[in-house]
């Protein structure tokens, strides 16, 4: 009788051990993908970034502005350029996801490209038919655009990291492991109105 | 680059998820894209050669009306297969929380996935019970799309979080250049007004504009309501005065070109739907065929007419309004052509052409983050095990 009561409890324990044993192997897998897509969201926004500020420069120096505009806009662009290879984002993403405080730089950005690049410059800019400054242009307008997309991507794949990681689960067992807690990344990325379109 | 697209709607029956659908994949395949849509539908019937089957769609009461949705284990076969076999770079989803074929594909898909949502009905059940079932699954969607800020709105409600706002789309060209119709085309003592969508569903509001009808009549007497949508109006026409009833026109369920060249060819379009109402593409064709809009305040219209700086907006329900709206802009062709002009212009935005161009920009950002992560394949049994869990997204 008491043979049979301890082979219960036995096979009892061991069944409980092995689906909790599934269960954080499971969130802990969980977490990991949604740590990988918050990653993979901070790159693509750092690559559209990068693109940004490359296309900005070169109509900078495109000789089509005014010294003044185009001045303005290296500066602008320049500072974005030397922060991303200052503090490449492979270490960003190794320490856990930071921005490395380039919110400031690319707000910069963002509004000096909308205080130049008015109606009327862009019209009177594509109106000279300049294959450069054209291509440059677009370029501006393609790359602002997934700046606007990625960082809401991102932004989203953080929240939901920081759900889950919310979880009592995950923060008993540790789940996450050293991973640092993503942060949401919030800057100015309006578009000029003449590159919405 | 390979693009499977899943409409969750029958495909035989008409409606704006289905059309939405249908235009993008046409255009991406124009664009040299390859498309590949899955949808519930009559395989009987004739199909475009993008289209594949998912199976035939069931009636079924969800969410507070009857919709026609496929479910069960032949359709989930049949989802995995033509994953499968597509090798898609992306999967976009349309309305992945309805039960039906997107939520399967959601479940089973490996690929980036991008979502789009559409509906904007307050008492959304579905996305609510989504919690916490289905939130495994969501979090393989990589980039969520909101067709408007009231839809956006929804989701941040039962889903929380953001989207990216991608309006839907229309082929403005198609609009611009359709024939007038004699027979449709007001004059001054005779001007005509046009209303577009189902006759027998009271959302639309077709019972709004017959209640504003007799204002219109007491200033223009040979004034002429064309209606043009599917459904019996024998039972609204039947209560209303005679006068109203003469003046106007059911037209039925009518072509695209028809409804191109009513829009063309009318006064004024008048939309005075009740509600839900996630977008309003019915007033940017009318916007691009030039047709002045007068529309119920709706917040998705509001939106559409730029704020309202591109149409007259009228208090939603209110036939008094409406018949004051439309005696206004009836009496005042300089501030008609104006509207016309500036609605013309305002329809470019919602351009296929533009519109496209953004759902392609959110594929290529979504796939360079997909490409950045870290391939790391699962080792061994366990892992596989525990990644494996269907609507998780292992692989």
């Amino acid at each position: 009788m008491s043979d049979v009561d301890i082979l219960q409890v036995t096979t009892f324990v061991v069944i409980v051990l092995i689906v909790a044993a599934w269960y954080l192997s499971y969130a802990a897998a969980r977490l990991d993908r949604l740590h990988a897509k918050a990653e993979g969201a901070m790159s693509a926004l750092d690559a559209q970034l990068v693109r940004r500020a490359e296309a900005t420069l070169e109509l900078a120096n495109s000789g089509a502005l005014d010294p003044a505009t185009a001045l303005l806009l290296a500066d602008a662009a320049t500072e974005s350029v030397e922060r991303t290879t200052e503090h490449p984002l492979a270490e960003d993403l190794l320490d856990g996801q930071h921005f490395g405080g380039r919110e400031e730089v690319e707000s910069a950005l963002s509004e000096v490209l909308s205080v130049t690049l008015t109606d009327d410059v862009v019209t009177r800019l594509r109106a000279d038919g300049d294959e450069l400054v054209d291509e440059s242009l677009d370029r501006i307008a393609s790359s602002a655009l997934r700046v606007r997309m990625a960082r809401r991507f991102h932004n989203d794949a953080v929240r939901e990291v920081r759900r889950v990681r919310g979880k009592w689960v995950v923060r008993v067992f540790r789940l996450a492991g050293h991973a640092a807690l993503p942060e949401r990344v919030e800057f100015d990325d309006d578009l000029p109105s003449a590159l919405a379109r | 680059m390979r693009i499977g697209i899943v409409c969750p709607y029958s495909w035989d029956v008409p409606g704006g998820v289905q059309f939405h659908v249908r235009d993008l994949a046409e255009v991406f395949i124009g664009q040299g894209h390859d498309v590949s849509v899955l949808a519930p539908a009559d395989e009987d019937s004739d199909l475009p050669s993008y289209l594949t089957s998912c199976g035939r769609a069931v009636p079924v009461r969800y969410n507070g009306s009857v919709a026609r949705l496929t479910f069960g284990p032949v359709t989930s076969a049949r989802v995995t297969r033509w994953l499968e076999t597509g090798g898609f770079d992306v999967v976009h989803l349309h309305e992945p929380v309805t039960p039906s074929v997107s939520l399967m594909a959601l479940w089973a898909a490996e690929e980036p996935v991008v979502a789009t949502f559409h509906t904007s009905t307050v008492r959304s059940r579905a996305m609510h019970a989504a919690n916490p079932l289905l939130r495994p699954s969501l979090e393989k969607i990589r980039a969520r799309i909101a067709v408007s800020e009231d839809a956006a709105r929804t989701v941040r409600r039962h889903l929380g979080g953001d989207t990216y706002i991608i309006p839907n789309g229309v082929h403005v060209d198609a609009f611009d250049v359709a024939p007038r119709r004699p027979g449709w085309t007001g004059t001054p003592d005779a001007p005509t007004l046009a209303f577009l969508g189902r006759v027998d569903e009271p959302r639309k509001g077709l019972g709004v504009a017959l209640a504003a009808l007799p204002a219109v009549l007491d200033v223009h007497p040979r004034a002429r309501l064309l209606v043009a949508g599917p459904g019996e109006a024998d039972d609204l026409l039947k209560r209303v005065e005679p006068r109203v009833a003469a003046a106007t026109v059911v037209l039925g369920a009518v072509s695209d070109a028809d409804k191109a060249s009513l829009l063309r060819s009318v006064d004024a379009y008048l939309a005075p739907h009740l509600g839900g109402e996630s977008f309003g593409i019915v007033l940017v064709e009318a916007m691009a065929a030039g047709a002045p809009v007068v529309a119920s305040d709706l917040s998705a219209f509001v939106a559409v007419l730029d704020g309202g700086r591109v149409g007259v907006t009228f208090e939603a329900g209110s036939a008094a309004a409406l018949g004051e709206a439309v005696v206004g802009l009836l009496a005042d062709p300089a501030r008609r052509e104006h509207l016309s002009r500036e609605g013309r212009d305002r329809a470019r935005t919602f351009d296929w052409s533009r519109v496209s161009g953004q759902v392609m920009a959110v594929y290529e950002t979504v796939l360079e983050g997909a490409h950045a992560e870290l391939a790391e394949p699962p080792r061994g049994l366990w892992s596989r095990f525990v990644r494996s869990v269907p609507g998780t997204g292992g692989s």
